[in-house]
C-alpha cells in the first residue's frame, strides 16, 4: 500500500515526539482510525521508542558512588591554572556585557554583507580580520580550504566543522580559530573566504571553550546564523571531500 | 554539596544510559561518564545559572565522545571486537531470557548507526529531549538534527522489523 503522502516519516516522529501542535497531532490520529498503513507507521515509531528505552534503562551503578564522591569533593587536583594568553585576553574583551553588541553587529553584517573590519574600537578578534573584513590568518584560510572536519584541529586549535551551500549556493564553512578564541561562519565567495558571522568560542555558554575540542562545537549565535544561510542539509564526510577535492565550485 | 553538584548527582543515570548508547563497551562507557563528571567540575565556571544542566553536561559529553571517537580514528588503532558487558548492567532490571536478547538487539542496532544518527537517537528518541534541546547539544541546525533522527529512526526500523522487533 503506498504510504498516505501527507504525513511523512517525519511527521510522524514529530508526533510521537511531542514535537507538534495538539490540532496537528490529532488530525493524524483521526487520520489513522480509516488509513491502517498509517497506523501501522505511527505504530511503529512508538514500539521503537519504548524499545529504545528499554533497551537503555536507567538503572543504578554501583561505580556512580566514586562520582558522587569527586563530585562532593568538587574535583580533585588543580586545574589549568593561569594561562593568561591571548585566548584569555580575549576572552575578557568579549565578557558578557561586550558579546550582545559584538553578535549584533556580527548578525548586521551577516545580513547586510557589510564589512567587519571596520569594527575597531579595541575589539579586533585577535588579527583575525584584515582592514577589509577579509580573513588575516593564512593558517585559518588554509584550513577552511583544504580542511575536513575529521581531521580535527590543526596545531594552532584552527579546525572546521558544518559544511553546506547558502541560498546562493555559495559553499559556506562553520570553523574555530585556535588560539583566537573565536568561531564563525565563513563563506566562498569570488574565490575567498569571507566571514559572514563571529562570535567567541563558548558563548553559549558551553564548556568554557576548550579550544582543543571538537570542530564541530559551534556558538549559539554563529548556529543562528547557519540556521538563518543553509539550504538543505550539511555535507556528510564524503560529500565533504567531494567538494573539497572540486574546488568549492 | 551545592546545587550544581547536586544536579550533578542527580544527572548521573542519565549520563550512564546517553554513554551506553554512544559507547561501544562498558568501560569506554564509564569512561566517558567519568571524564564528563571531571571536565564539568573544571568547567563549572562556564555554566550560567537558571540554563539547563542537563544539555549543557551533555554538550560536554558530546563533545569527549567526538575527541575520543576522532583520536582513535586517527591514530588507527585497533578496536576490539564490540563488547557488550554494559548490557549485563542494564539487563539486571530487567527479567527474562527473550527480553535481554531484545534489549541486546535494539542496543547493536542502535551503536551500528552513524555517530551522528545515534547521537540524534541517544538525545531525543531514548533520553527525551526536545529538538531544540538536542540541536543544541549537538551544535548543529534543528534541520539538521531532525534529518539525522528521521534517518536513524527508519533504520532501526527495518533493522528491528528484520529481526521480527519491530514490524
Amino acid at each position: 500500500m503506498t504510504p498516505n503522502p501527507i504525513y511523512n516519516d517525519e511527521i510522524l516522529m514529530r508526533r510521537i515526539d511531542g514535537e507538534l501542535s495538539p490540532e496537528a497531532g490529532a488530525a493524524i490520529d483521526r487520520a489513522t482510525v480509516a488509513d491502517p498503513a498509517l497506523a501501522a507507521r505511527l505504530d511503529a515509531q512508538r514500539r521503537l521508542r519504548t524499545l529504545a528505552r528499554g533497551a537503555l534503562p536507567v538503572v543504578p551503578d554501583q561505580r556512580d558512588k566514586d562520582l558522587v564522591r569527586l563530585i562532593a569533593t568538587g574535583g580533585a587536583g588543580p586545574r589549568r591554572a593561569a594561562v593568561a594568553g591571548l585566548t584569555d585576553r580575549l576572552r575578557a574583551a568579549f565578557a558578557p556585557r561586550h558579546t550582545p553588541i559584538w553578535v549584533g553587529l556580527a548578525a548586521a553584517c551577516f545580513l547586510l554583507g557589510l564589512s567587519l573590519g571596520g569594527l575597531g574600537g579595541g575589539q579586533d578578534p585577535g588579527g583575525l580580520l584584515d582592514e577589509r573584513g577579509g580573513i588575516a590568518d593564512a593558517g585559518l584560510i588554509k584550513v577552511l580550504g583544504t580542511g575536513l572536519t575529521a581531521d580535527g584541529p590543526d596545531r594552532e586549535g584552527r579546525a572546521v566543522g558544518l559544511t553546506f551551500r547558502d541560498g546562493d549556493d555559495r559553499w559556506c564553512r562553520t570553523f574555530r580559530s585556535g588560539q583566537a578564541g573565536m568561531a564563525g561562519l565563513a563563506c566562498r565567495e569570488d574565490d575567498r573566504w569571507t566571514i559572514r558571522a563571529l562570535a567567541p568560542a563558548g558563548a553559549d555558554g558551553g564548556d568554557g571553550g576548550d579550544l582543543r575540542t571538537a570542530a564541530a562545537d559551534i556558538p549559539a549565535p554563529v548556529l543562528a546564523a547557519v540556521d538563518a544561510a543553509i539550504a538543505g542539509e550539511t555535507l556528510d564526510a564524503a560529500a565533504e571531500v567531494r567538494a573539497r577535492d572540486a574546488g568549492w565550485r | 554539596m551545592d546545587e550544581f553538584q547536586r544536579g550533578l548527582v542527580e544527572l548521573l543515570p542519565r549520563l550512564r544510559r546517553f554513554s551506553r548508547a554512544m559507547a561501544r563497551s562498558d568501560a569506554d562507557a564509564h569512561d566517558l561518564v567519568q571524564e564528563t563528571v571531571e571536565r564539568a567540575l573544571s568547567k563549572r565556571a562556564g555554566f550560567l545559572p537558571g540554563t539547563r544542566l542537563d544539555s549543557w553536561t551533555f554538550t560536554i559529553m558530546r563533545r569527549i565522545f567526538i575527541d575520543q571517537t576522532r583520536s582513535k580514528a586517527r591514530w588507527d588503532r585497533v578496536v576490539g571486537p564490540e563488547d557488550d558487558g554494559t548490557a549485563n548492567v542494564a539487563d539486571a532490571a530487567q527479567a527474562g531470557e527473550a527480553l535481554r536478547a531484545d534489549a541486546l538487539a535494539v542496543r547493536q542496532a542502535i551503536r551500528a548507526l552513524p555517530d551522528d544518527q545515534r547521537l540524534a537517537v541517544a538525545l531525543v528518541l531514548i533520553d527525551g529531549l526536545s529538538y531544540a534541546e538536542a540541536a543544541q547539544v549537538m551544535g548543529v541546525p534543528a534541520g539538521t538534527l531532525t534529518s539525522r533522527l528521521v534517518r536513524g529512526r527508519q533504520t532501526l526500523i527495518q533493522t528491528l522489523a528484520a529481526q521480527g522487533l519491530n514490524g
